[in-house]
């Protein structure tokens, strides 16, 4: 491909719908041949570790399951599954090293390729990107 | 349409067709074409600019009721 775009997407936050917007333009921009640089920072840190299992937000927390079902039925995998596939696709995933002190995350409880930074190295990151979002 | 491989992508919503095109397209040789099966209504506007973008060409696209057809041959 001749012209590689680069997208960077922050994260803040860890409810199901934020998990799933995000990894799911990451998994639309790397399967268009687009380098995908993800960094989950505060509450959007959580998604990255082993025992994410991210809820949907307030009141509609009680219909966690119902609106994974309905997404499963639309062959929209779960966040497990839609974060297999970005990493099998090569999107670069990056917990905050800040928030992690803060929220009490060592690096074993991470998931494995997922790389520890702070918001310099990030921003040096994003600096050369074309598209810049923030989910949180 | 001459097809080399055909992929049914029905039932499926954004992003599973695209994200299961890109990976179909690459089992394919360069030259070959693919018939994509999708009735994702956002599918009409998603597979033209996603040949757009990774400049494979989109040959041909039929629509049959809800149901869209799109022939796509690989070129990188």
């Amino acid at each position: 491909m001749v012209d590689v775009k680069k997208v960077a997407i922050v994260v803040s936050e860890g409810t199901f719908d934020k998990a799933m917007m995000s990894l799911m333009i990451a998994n639309t921009a790397a399967s268009m041949g687009m380098e995908v640089h993800i960094f989950h920072t505060f509450f959007g840190l959580k998604l990255v570790t082993k025992k994410a299992n991210p809820k949907a937000p307030g009141m509609y927390r009680l219909f966690t399951g119902m609106f994974k079902k309905k997404m499963k039925a639309v062959g929209v995998e779960d966040y497990s599954a839609q974060k297999k596939m970005a990493i099998e696709l090569g999107v670069n995933m990056y917990a905050c090293g800040t928030s992690m002190g803060v929220m009490n995350v060592t690096a074993e409880d991470l998931d494995p390729g997922v790389k520890i930074l702070g918001a310099a190295a990030f921003l040096n990151i994003a600096a050369d990107t074309d598209m810049q979002y923030f989910i949180g | 349409m001459q097809k080399d491989a055909s992929l049914d992508a029905k039932g499926l919503m954004c992003p599973m067709p695209i994200v299961k095109l890109a990976k179909k397209l690459k089992e394919l040789q360069i030259g070959q074409v693919l018939e994509l099966i999708a009735d994702d209504p956002g599918a009409k506007e998603d597979v033209p600019a996603w040949c757009q973008r990774t400049q494979n060409e989109l040959v041909e696209t039929r629509q049959e009721g809800n149901v869209f057809y799109f022939y796509i041959r690989r070129k990188v």
